[in-house]
């Protein structure tokens, strides 16, 4: 084959700007850490790469989710525990007024304490978290207990914590705060007033004991789902690692691969412009004289 | 017997040859740099020998040569490799203006990035997520934004690609001025060398503007060449005039000739859009060679097989084909109006069996107003952007109740929405458009690639005839300059030997 001068020039320019262009793709994916820089580039890269961005930001968004459905349990089972309190001293009380010991005065000061722990206990229904009622179901925003009156409750509360999964964040404040609650505790205050005999209060133990028993089913029910909460997170928290790492594997540069493949290139671009100085410079003209 | 002069007519032929040849050589090296110059090579050819056959030829022993003259003068060209540089150049103006058309796109659609389409709709998600575990003011408020967010990155994309479509109607509109000036100039080469051809004249330079036309044109639509004599008594390697016809994707003439060179017409091109600026057809009017415009021809864009810059810029802004528009630029518009229409319909379907703040069903999230430019023209309805309490959160009125919210959620991500299709949802049909998208541009890349090395390797085939080589033209300057030298000697020889019989013959003892 011929070659000329012109040729050798131009296959040089060329070359060179092969390599230049070889040069700026391992410079971007330095300055970017990523594969590519367009869909273009690699596109199952590409739309993997949407695929899993939407994985991390929806695993995000689940965490953010189990932490208000945290809020909502913690909350609720800090409110029962004082419920749980309140109850028992109201048990104390009635074993205390069934004894008999009691003189018709001191009937009247029991009877005072249970008024007060019954408005206590209306108190705790009415509980507000971030202005949101937390015993009354969906209906977050009437207090459930208006003047001793127990109002019809919302359903569940419910929030999303994991793709399809839906965790019931509230209790059933219907069973732990129902009108019969309030009802009972206002016959055991009207009987301590009224002047029945003493052992006729027994009655109430076992009233209360019922109302102490749901609280502590409800809790217990509240504690299985905490428990199923954790376990939830758990696994977000794996997944978003495992969701950060394959988004990673997949559209992130092996640095050091990329510096080999920059620092080997860098040579083949040096010894192409010392060829190209030494091949297009002379002709027969330097040798003539 | 030959002439007495014959020696001295001998060196002078020798002399004035070996001067046209250098003097070419000066020309070629003149144009070492000079684009599209092919080099020259004067033919030698003997002159007739004395004495020629016949009856009253002198009786002398064989034929004595006369010298040499130069034959002509030749462009060292070979027009098989111009026909394969044309066809490659005419694939490499294809899929560049194809891969940079499709590489707009993707800066257009930016994806994957933070803030491309795609996650903006996730963000949109999110906050519908929030919006279902918490409803308060501001909750509402992001929800809106979000939403608005995913509306104005819809009409922004759409609005980037129609402006993208209009320069590349400019870039086409450039492109068809650019061919009709290139065939005007052919045609005008095409009346100089069958001005000059007839008289035996070979105008090497005037071929070398015309291929240097011819290249280019071939970049823009694919043509095949083929040459005509010019009549009277041309030259044995006159080139003739060339006939320029549009070829087809397999190479093949069709019926448009660009130039016709026995007639002197040519064509003239402009392209024909319809309302929506796709190419509907190419017209063709013919120039006669008085300059009248005589008649129109028009193909349908359908029909334009011709590949090269044009068909790419046609086929990436949209053309009509059977009634409907075709092409990368409205197929990816189309998609995203399509997107853009389910995403507002299956949202306003779920928000529309949901509850507001205020008690009342939902009304509509999202608003197209135009439905055939959906992208460019969803909105978030203006009465929830300035009420967020409209966003029917609740499912059944309660203010602690996100179920709709979460099934607004849900839809952005469930399968079978709308005309989707089974086994898409917004999300992952998005997904589908950017990678279809994706392989396009990669595949015009990858042949862009292709193209350049195939051109380049044919070209510098081409060179490797055609260019002018320093170290060869050095070489024949000193063979030239040497035989030129030689010839002087020769001549002075011979002058030296008339002096002898002219001026010291017959002088003896004096």
């Amino acid at each position: 084959m011929r070659v000329t001068q012109g040729m050798l020039s131009n296959n040089m320019l060329r070359n060179l700007s092969n390599s230049y262009d070889s040069l700026g793709k391992y410079m971007d994916q330095l300055s970017t850490g990523k594969k590519i820089n367009r869909p273009s580039d690699d596109p199952v890269v590409a739309m993997k790469g949407m695929n899993y961005r939407t994985q991390v930001t929806e695993i995000e968004q689940y965490q953010r989710n189990t932490s208000e459905v945290h809020n909502w349990m913690d909350n609720s089972d800090s409110a029962l525990d004082q419920a749980t309190q309140a109850l028992q001293r109201l048990r104390e009380l009635a074993v205390q007024g069934s004894n008999g010991t009691y003189e018709d005065g001191q009937r009247e000061n029991i009877a005072q304490e249970v008024d007060q722990l019954r408005d206590h206990l209306a108190d705790i229904a009415n509980t507000k978290v971030n202005g949101k009622y937390i015993f009354n179901g969906t209906k977050t925003d009437t207090p459930p207990v208006v003047d001793g009156e127990v109002q019809e409750g919302g359903g569940d509360v419910v929030v999303e914590v994991a793709s399809g999964t839906k965790l019931k964040a509230n209790i059933d404040a219907g069973e732990v705060f129902s009108s019969d609650l309030f009802d009972d505790i206002q016959a055991f205050s009207d009987a301590l007033r009224s002047d029945i005999p003493d052992e006729e209060l027994d009655a109430n133990i076992a009233s209360l004991d019922n109302h102490i028993d749901n609280v502590v089913n409800e809790r217990a029910d509240l504690g299985a789902r905490m428990n199923r909460l954790d376990l939830i997170e758990d696994r977000l928290s794996s997944q978003e690692v495992t969701a950060n790492k394959m988004m990673s594997d997949n559209e992130d540069i092996d640095l050091e691969k990329v510096i080999m493949k920059l620092t080997t290139q860098e040579s083949v671009h040096r010894a192409a412009l010392s060829a190209g100085s030494r091949i297009i410079q002379p002709t027969l003209t330097d040798f003539l004289r | 017997m030959s002439s007495t002069f014959n020696g001295l007519e001998v060196a002078r032929r020798a002399l004035t040859t070996q001067q046209s040849a250098l003097y070419t050589t000066g020309h070629n090296i003149a144009n070492a740099n000079t684009e599209g110059y092919t080099r020259q090579r004067v033919n030698f050819e003997q002159t007739g020998p004395y004495p020629p056959a016949s009856r009253n030829r002198p009786e002398i022993p064989g034929q004595v040569g006369s010298g040499v003259q130069a034959g002509s003068i030749e462009r060292v060209r070979d027009q098989f490799l111009d026909k394969q540089y044309r066809s490659e150049n005419a694939k490499l103006g294809y899929y560049d203006s194809k891969a940079s058309a499709m590489e707009q796109m993707q800066s257009i659609m930016n994806e994957p990035t933070e803030q491309g389409l795609s996650k903006t709709m996730d963000r949109f998600w999110q906050s519908l997520q929030d919006l279902a575990t918490n409803k308060d003011e501001g909750s509402r408020a992001v929800a809106v934004q979000r939403g608005t967010a995913v509306a104005e990155t819809f009409n922004y994309v759409s609005d980037s690609l129609n402006s993208e479509r209009s320069n590349l109607q400019e870039e086409m509109n450039v492109t068809k001025k650019e061919i009709n000036s290139l065939v005007r100039q052919i045609n005008n080469l095409n009346k100089q060398i069958g001005d000059i051809e007839p008289h035996g004249l070979v105008p090497n330079d005037l071929y070398d503007e015309r291929d240097r036309c011819i290249d280019k044109l071939s970049g823009l639509v694919n043509i095949n060449v083929s040459y005509e004599s010019s009549g009277g008594q041309p030259s044995a390697i006159a080139q003739g005039k060339a006939t320029i016809t549009l070829a087809d994707g397999q190479g093949k003439d069709t019926d448009t000739t660009l130039i016709d060179a026995s007639s002197g017409e040519y064509k003239h091109m402009e392209i024909g859009l319809d309302d929506e600026q796709n190419v509907e057809q190419f017209n063709f009017t013919t120039i006669d060679k008085d300059g009248n415009e005589t008649s129109t021809d028009s193909i349908a864009a359908a029909d334009f097989s011709s590949q090269g810059k044009m068909k790419a810029l046609m086929e990436s802004n949209g053309y009509i084909d059977g009634g409907e528009a075709v092409g990368e630029y409205p197929d990816m518009l189309e998609e995203l109006n399509f997107l853009a229409r389910n995403l507002a319909a299956a949202l306003n379907e779920v928000h529309s069996q949901g509850i507001d703040a205020n008690g009342d069903p939902g009304q509509e999230f999202f608003v197209i107003d135009d439905t055939d430019n959906a992208a460019a023209s969803i909105t978030v309805s203006e009465a929830i952007k300035e009420d967020s309490d409209l966003i029917a959160v609740s499912a059944n009125g309660d203010s602690g109740n996100g179920e709709n919210a979460l099934a607004m959620a849900e839809a952005m991500r469930k399968k079978g929405v709308g005309d989707l299709g089974q086994n898409s949802s917004i999300q992952t049909y998005y997904e589908g458009i950017i990678g279809e998208m994706a392989v396009v541009a990669q595949e015009a890349e990858r042949m862009q690639g292709n193209a350049t090395v195939l051109r380049d390797q044919v070209d510098e085939n081409r060179q490797s005839v055609s260019a002018v080589s320093l170290d060869e033209e050095m070489t024949n300057m000193i063979k030239f300059q040497h035989a030129y030298n030689a010839a002087a000697r020769n001549m002075t020889t011979v002058d030296e030997m008339l002096d002898r019989i002219i001026n010291n013959m017959g002088l003896v003892g004096r």
